[in-house]
């Protein structure tokens, strides 16, 4: 079971149900006080009293310090953290929280594309919001199999005709392509969903310039790296030399030596685990980080280019 | 003579009238599935033990533990218990394809009354049940799924009179012996030394899943 250094406890202060199997937790400081800032994109940590760690993407407004809001689906093949949210957190519990992190957030752009389907709105409708309020033009199209899993409808229909609900169930899918249109340049595309959604979105801007897509994914993007050679991690705060195997991970091989890192979705989505890369080059494994980022790493899935990688461990 | 021989064994009717009669309330919280209570003791419970038996009744007790909540409650009859990294002797999978019948102990930390579920069990490895047990980015390879038959709470004395969830009787385990110490006077074997075999303890016990 792994413990975490860190965080906060915060107050469950209201759960209700913005659509049927998702349920939204109010979370709020047990004294009061303002919680860190946070921008649309962005998610957090939340750790349950049964230690289960997950990241939730932020849906309540910036502008409110006083609370966070978190929406959590309840998954059929809950692997235990879904289906304590739904059964079990009440009104008055308390759940451990980090600083939120972002690796989905808003830029400057002339226009928005967002995309969202099911839970995947989470993340995306503070960006709405802010574009909204920031008088940027935008539209949203948000996919659901049913209308009863569309969540935030309440909000979502104040916002008018820039918004398109489509219930694939009986409306059949969206013609994303047709829906992104074909205004390219300085438009920034937004997208949240299951990773097929996420795949048939990221066809329809196929071609588009570089940097107009962005997506926030909940599962790894499927990637061929070919055999994992082993490498060392010299660890330059702990004064140690880790000798990471073919067949072992960077994070688990640090810990194995007693080096303390932070672990999260262990996918190489969340970035909870990102660690400070002094020398050498690392290898991004993850769904976060791109071959031109050499300072940090992902350390759950991320590995070594070079024999030897300095770390700021 | 030994001290396990020759003493009197009393029968049902015997040992009945030593102990006495339980409470005629004492039935009534016997439960024929997991009620709210008892599904809320599973879901924060890291800790339970397991008994099965074999086909000539022969039994094993074995612990298991991991994040709370970690044997599942599917629905109100069936609990759900993953197979995490072990010595593989498989001495409960073993017996549960002899016999069915098992018995299972949950503790929650702090809480001196223990669940006791009574049900029958098989092994399986059905792809959906083992993505629900899936910890640290490790699916088990089995499960085990029992329908329950009993459930109930056992009352707390025992744990009250052992203390065991109190700080000050942790002093207990400096005086037992390391674990290399007991493979290593149980094998007799040249080669499997206790030191050696503590180390191999303590680099098995890195690895969790």
């Amino acid at each position: 079971m792994m413990t975490r250094a860190g965080g906060r406890l915060l107050t469950v202060t209201g759960i209700d149900r913005p659509a049927r199997d998702i349920v939204a937790l109010h979370l709020a400081d047990p004294a009061g006080g303002p919680l860190p800032e946070w921008e649309p994109g962005a998610h957090i940590d939340v750790q349950l009293i049964t230690r289960h760690l997950r990241q939730y993407s932020l849906c309540g407004s910036p502008d409110d310090r006083t609370g966070y809001r978190i929406a959590v689906l309840r998954e059929r093949l809950s692997r235990g953290a879904s289906a304590y949210v739904h059964s079990y957190l009440d009104v008055g519990k308390k759940v451990r929280v980090w600083e939120p992190r972002n690796h989905f957030g808003l830029r400057p752009a002339e226009r928005y594309v967002f995309l969202a389907a099911g839970v995947g709105i989470t993340p995306i409708l503070p960006m709405v919001m802010r574009a909204r309020e920031a008088g940027v033009p935008w539209r949203l199209a948000y996919s659901v199999r049913t209308l009863e899993e569309a969540a935030f409808r309440d909000e979502l229909a104040e916002l008018g005709e820039a918004v398109t609900l489509r219930a694939t169930g009986t409306g059949g899918r969206l013609d994303l392509g047709g829906f992104v249109g074909d205004l390219r340049e300085g438009t920034g595309v937004y997208c949240c969903g299951s990773p097929g959604f996420v795949e048939a979105a990221e066809k329809a801007v196929a071609g588009w310039p570089e940097g107009s897509f962005h997506a926030e994914r909940f599962v790894p993007v499927p990637r061929d790296f070919g055999p994992s050679e082993p490498f060392v991690a010299v660890c330059a705060r702990s004064d140690v030399r880790v000798r990471v195997d073919a067949g072992v991970g960077l994070l688990a091989a640090l810990r194995r030596e007693g080096v303390r890192v932070a672990g999260g979705c262990l996918k190489g989505v969340c970035g909870s685990c990102a660690v400070t890369v002094l020398d050498g080059v690392p290898q991004h494994r993850d769904s976060l980080l791109g071959p031109g980022t050499l300072d940090r790493m992902h350390a759950c899935v991320s590995r070594a280019a070079t024999p030897e990688i300095v770390l700021d461990v | 003579m030994p001290w396990r021989t020759g003493h009197r064994r009393l029968g049902a009717a015997e040992t009945r009238g030593l102990l006495g009669e339980p409470d005629p309330e004492t039935r009534l919280k016997i439960l024929d599935h997991l009620d709210r209570n008892c599904l809320t003791f599973i879901a924060h419970s890291p800790f339970c033990c397991m008994a099965t038996a074999d086909a000539s009744g022969a039994t094993d007790c074995t612990p298991r533990g991991d994040y709370p909540g970690f044997v599942r409650a599917l629905d109100e009859r069936t609990l759900l218990i993953p197979d995490r990294l072990g010595n593989k002797l498989g001495d409960s999978f073993s017996n549960i394809v002899e016999n069915p019948h098992v018995g299972l102990l949950f503790f929650v930390p702090g809480v001196v009354e223990t669940l006791r579920v009574n049900g029958r069990a098989y092994v399986t490895d059905d792809g959906d049940l083992r993505t629900m047990l899936e910890q640290d980015d490790v699916r088990p390879e089995l499960a085990t799924l029992v329908e329950v038959d009993e459930a109930y709470l056992h009352c707390g004395r025992s744990l009250l009179r052992s203390r065991l969830w109190e700080d000050d009787m942790r002093d207990l385990a400096q005086e037992i012996p390391s674990p290399g110490t007991f493979w290593a006077d149980a094998a007799a074997t040249e080669g499997l030394d206790a030191e050696r075999l503590d180390r191999l303890f303590d680099d098995g016990y890195q690895e969790l899943y």
